[in-house]
C-alpha cells in the first residue's frame, strides 16, 4: 500500500466563477490515500461545486484538481463511489436492474454486479425488494439502494455529498458502519457533512470552507486550536499570576477560566501555575466542539441563509 | 471499455423500452386500430356482398317511361319492366305499395338524371332500384352496339399498357417510384413514433438525478451514442410490429378486402435509388434524432421540449406542402433551398431520390451534409447534456453553454487527458499555506 500521506486527492489553487460571480477563490488541500476526509462549510459555501469540477462535472475557471495524479474522467469511475448531494436512480427500472446496470458501467460484469446486488440487499433488508420498482420502495430504501450503487465496485475513493442528508437514524447508522468498513478496506473517503458528529467519529483531517477560501484546515485538534485556542478550567489555591500565554477570563473564588492566547502547551501553563506557588486542585484544558466551531465560522451567514 | 459501456447502455436502454407495457401499448394500439378497421371492412364487405346477392336473387317488378327511346322492352323485360304511358298513376301506386318501382327515364340520360321511385326497403336494399335502373339503360345501349367487343370499348374498359423512355431508355414510371419512396414513409412512421421518446430519453436522467451518476462513470459520448443506437433498434422493432398487420392483411385477406394482386416483378428496383433512398432515411433519422435528443438535454420537461419539437416537426412537412414545386421544377431556387437546407433536406431529397430528379452529385452532397451534421448535433447534444442535465430545474440557454464554453477557451486551454475538464497545472507553486 501507498503511503498515507501520499495525496490521493490534489486541489491546488482552485478557482470557479458562474455568471461572473466567483464561487470558489483560491482553494487548495489534499486528501490523502487512506483517511477520512470530512469537507465542511455552510450552505452555498462551495463544497459540491469543488467535488463537480473534481469528477470534472464542472469546469473550473483555474487551479489544478487531480485524482491520482490526473485529472478525473468518467473512464476513471470504476475506482470511484460518488454519491451526489442531488439523488436518485432510474425510477420506473426495478431494484436489481439499475444496480447491475450502474454495476456493469462500472465494469463489473453482469453476473457479478447482479451477485453483489442480491448480496447488499440481503444485508441492508431489502432482500425481498429486488425485483420492485425502485419508485415502489420508501424514501429510505432508495437511500440504500443509492449507498449500495455507490460503493458496488470496491472503489478506491469515496466521494460522498452530504451522504446522511434524509437518512433516518437507523440508515445512519448503516451508512457509518459502512463508511468505516470502507475505511479499514483501504479506501480513501472524501465526505461533505453539516453532521458534526459524524466528523469527529470518522474523519482524520477536515477542511472548513467559507466565502470560497479555505477557513480552517488540519486535523480535528489542530482545528480546535485554531478556533479559539483551548480554554482550561481550574480549580486552585494561592494567586495565579499574569502570563502571555493565557487571560483569566473568569475568576469565582477559587475556580477560573484560563483562555489560551497562544499555541502554548497546555502542560507548560500547569508547570507555570506550580511554579509561581499555585495550590492546583484541578487543571481542565476545554476545546470548542466542532459545532462551536462551525456556528463561530458561519453563525453570520447560516443565519443569513435561513433568513 | 467505451464499447462495453457503449453495449451496456444500448442493452439497458432497449430492454427497458421493450420491457414496458406503455410501448406495447402506444405500438400495438395503431396495428390493432388498423386490424379493427380491416375487420370492419371485411364485415362490411361481406355484409355487402351478401345483399347484393340477395338484391340480384330478388326480383322485383317496375314500370317505366322512356323519353329517350334508348330502352330496349326485351332488355326491361327481362329485368322485370313494364313500360307505361301513365308516370303519375304508377308514381301513386309505388307510394301506396302496390307496385315496387317506376323509373322515369328523361330524353337525355347522359345530362339528366333519370328518376327513380320505388318502395323504401331499408338503407342497403334501396340501391337495387338505382342498379335496376342503370342495368337497363347500359344493356339497352350494348345491345344497340351489337358488338360486345365495341360495347366494352364505349364503356373505356380498356387495358393501356404505356412505355416511356429517359435518356435512351426504358422509364421505370409508377413502378420506379413507389420503391424509393416506401425509406421515405418509413422515416416518417419512425420519426413519428419515437418522436416522444427521443425527447424523453435524456430528460429521463435529468428527472430522476441520476445525471452526476452517469457523468462520472460513463462517458456522456457513449450515453448519448447508446441511446440513438436504442432509439434505432426500438424503431426497427416497432416498424416491424407495424409491418406485421400489413403483412397479414393482405397475405391471408387480400380478396375479402378487395386489395389489388400487387406482382412484385411488375416493380423497378433501381439499386442506386435504392442505396440513396437507405442512406437519406438513415442519415435523416440521425439528425432528427441527435437534435431531438438535444432538445431533451436543456428542457427541464417534455412540454417545454414538446414545443420546440413542434418547430421541427413542421420543418418536416413543409416539403410536402412544396411537392408540386419541387416535382414540377427540381432544379428551382425553392427546391433547391429545401433540397439543401438540412432539416428539410431528407423529405425533399428523398421525394426527388424517388422521381428521379435527384441528381447522384446532389444526393452524394445531401448524404454527406446529413450524416456530417448529424455527427455535429451529437456532440452538441453532448455538451448540452453535460451542462444542461446538471440544471435539474432550469432550462439552459444556447447562449449561456457558448458563451461559458468561449469564456473558457480563453482563459484554460484543453487537455487531452481532461477533455471534459479544463484544469491547468500551475508550475512550481506550493499549496497555499492555510490559516
Amino acid at each position: 500500500m501507498a503511503s498515507s500521506k501520499e495525496a490521493l486527492v490534489h486541489i491546488e489553487h482552485f478557482k470557479m466563477e458562474f455568471a461572473g460571480v466567483t464561487v470558489i477563490e483560491d482553494l487548495s488541500f489534499d486528501v490523502h490515500r487512506g483517511e477520512t476526509f470530512g469537507f465542511l462549510g455552510s450552505n452555498g459555501s462551495g463544497k459540491t461545486t469543488t467535488l463537480r469540477a473534481l469528477l470534472g462535472i464542472y469546469k473550473p475557471n483555474g487551479g489544478t484538481l487531480h485524482i491520482d495524479g490526473r485529472a478525473f474522467t468518467p473512464q476513471d469511475g470504476s475506482r470511484l463511489g460518488y454519491l451526489p448531494e442531488e439523488r436518485g436512480l432510474y425510477k420506473k427500472e426495478s431494484v436489481l436492474t439499475v444496480m447491475t446496470y450502474f454495476g456493469e458501467l462500472k465494469g463489473l460484469s453482469k453476473k457479478v454486479a447482479a451477485d453483489w446486488s442480491m448480496n447488499y440487499l440481503e444485508r441492508v433488508g431489502l432482500g425481498d425488494k429486488g425485483k420492485t420498482r425502485v419508485d415502489k420502495l420508501s424514501g429510505g430504501q432508495q437511500q440504500k439502494v443509492q449507498l449500495g450503487v455507490t460503493i458496488m465496485n470496491d472503489p478506491e475513493l469515496l466521494i460522498l455529498d452530504e451522504p446522511t442528508k434524509g437518512f433516518d437514524p437507523v440508515n445512519r447508522r448503516l451508512l457509518m458502519d459502512i463508511i468505516e468498513e470502507r475505511k479499514r478496506a483501504g479506501s480513501t473517503v472524501l465526505m461533505v457533512t453539516h453532521q458534526m458528529e459524524e466528523v469527529e467519529r470518522l474523519c482524520d483531517r477536515i477542511i472548513l470552507l467559507k466565502d470560497g477560501r479555505a477557513e480552517a484546515y488540519g486535523t480535528v485538534p489542530e482545528v480546535q486550536n485554531q478556533f479559539g485556542g483551548t480554554m482550561i478550567k481550574t480549580h486552585y489555591s494561592g494567586e495565579i499570576p499574569t502570563s502571555p500565554h493565557y487571560e483569566v477570563t473568569t475568576r469565582d473564588r477559587n475556580y477560573a477560566e484560563l483562555t489560551l492566547t497562544d499555541t502554548a502547551d497546555e502542560s507548560d501553563i500547569l508547570r507555570g501555575l506550580v511554579n509561581a506557588g499555585v495550590l492546583v486542585r484541578s487543571f481542565t484544558p476545554i476545546k470548542l466542539s466542532l459545532d462551536e466551531i462551525f456556528v463561530q465560522v458561519y453563525g453570520e451567514q447560516s443565519q443569513a441563509v435561513g433568513a | 471499455m467505451k464499447q462495453h459501456n457503449l453495449r451496456t447502455v444500448v442493452s439497458f436502454e432497449v430492454r427497458r423500452t421493450l420491457g414496458k407495457k406503455r410501448f406495447w401499448f402506444m405500438t400495438l394500439m395503431v396495428p390493432i386500430a388498423i386490424g379493427i378497421v380491416l375487420a370492419l371492412v371485411v364485415l362490411g364487405n361481406i355484409v355487402a356482398d351478401n345483399n347484393f346477392d340477395n338484391q340480384s336473387e330478388s326480383e322485383f317488378s317496375f314500370t317505366y317511361t322512356d323519353a329517350s327511346s334508348f330502352i330496349d322492352p326485351s332488355v326491361a323485360t327481362a329485368l322485370g319492366g313494364m313500360v307505361t304511358t301513365e308516370p303519375a298513376k304508377a308514381i301513386a301506386a309505388v307510394r301506396a305499395g302496390k307496385q315496387d318501382a317506376h323509373f322515369v327515364y328523361p330524353a337525355d340520360p347522359t345530362t339528366t338524371p333519370t328518376e327513380v321511385y320505388g318502395v323504401d326497403k331499408g338503407l342497403f336494399e334501396n340501391g337495387k332500384y338505382s342498379d335496376i335502373a342503370t342495368q337497363v339503360l347500359i344493356r339497352s345501349a350494348q345491345d344497340q352496339i351489337g358488338d360486345p367487343a365495341l360495347a366494352r370499348l364505349a364503356q373505356g374498359n380498356v387495358p393501356i399498357s404505356a412505355t416511356t423512355f429517359t435518356e435512351g431508355k426504358e422509364a421505370a414510371g409508377l413502378m420506379g417510384i413507389i420503391p424509393p419512396l416506401i425509406f421515405l414513409v418509413i422515416f416518417f412512421l419512425m420519426f413519428f413514433l419515437l418522436a416522444n421518446q427521443m425527447l424523453t430519453s435524456t430528460m429521463e436522467e435529468k428527472e430522476n438525478r441520476v445525471t452526476e451518476m452517469i457523468l462520472t462513470t460513463l462517458n456522456p459520448t457513449a450515453l448519448i451514442t447508446g441511446k440513438i443506437i436504442s432509439l434505432f433498434i426500438v424503431g426497427f422493432a416497432q416498424a416491424l410490429v407495424f409491418l406485421l398487420p400489413v403483412l397479414v392483411g393482405y397475405v391471408f385477406f387480400r380478396s375479402t378486402l378487395s386489395l389489388p394482386n400487387i406482382d412484385l416483378s411488375s416493380f423497378t428496383f433501381d439499386p442506386a435509388q435504392l442505396i440513396v433512398g437507405a442512406l437519406l432515411a438513415v442519415g435523416g433519422f440521425a439528425l432528427f434524432t441527435s437534435t431531438t435528443v438535444a432538445i431533451g438535454a436543456v428542457t427541464p420537461t417534455a412540454k417545454d421540449a414538446g414545443n420546440i419539437f413542434s418547430g421541427l416537426a413542421v420543418l418536416m412537412f413543409i416539403p410536402l406542402y412544396a411537392a408540386p414545386l419541387i416535382i414540377s421544377d427540381p432544379q428551382g431556387p425553392v427546391a433547391q433551398l429545401f433540397t439543401y437546407f438540412p432539416y428539410s433536406a431528407p423529405v425533399t431529397a428523398m421525394l426527388r431520390n424517388a422521381l428521379g430528379s435527384l441528381t447522384g452529385w446532389e444526393a452524394a452532397i445531401v448524404v454527406t451534409e446529413l450524416f456530417l451534421l448529424s455527427a455535429l448535433v451529437l456532440r452538441i447534444a453532448v455538451r448540452l447534456f453535460q451542462t444542461g442535465s446538471i440544471q435539474y430545474n432550469n432550462r439552459v440557454s444556447l447562449k449561456t453553454i457558448f458563451a461559458r464554453s468561449k469564456a473558457l477557451k480563453a482563459t484554460q486551454p484543453e487537455t487531452p487527458s481532461a477533455r471534459l475538464m479544463v484544469a491547468q497545472v500551475i508550475p512550481g507553486s506550493a499549496p497555499r499555506p492555510f490559516k
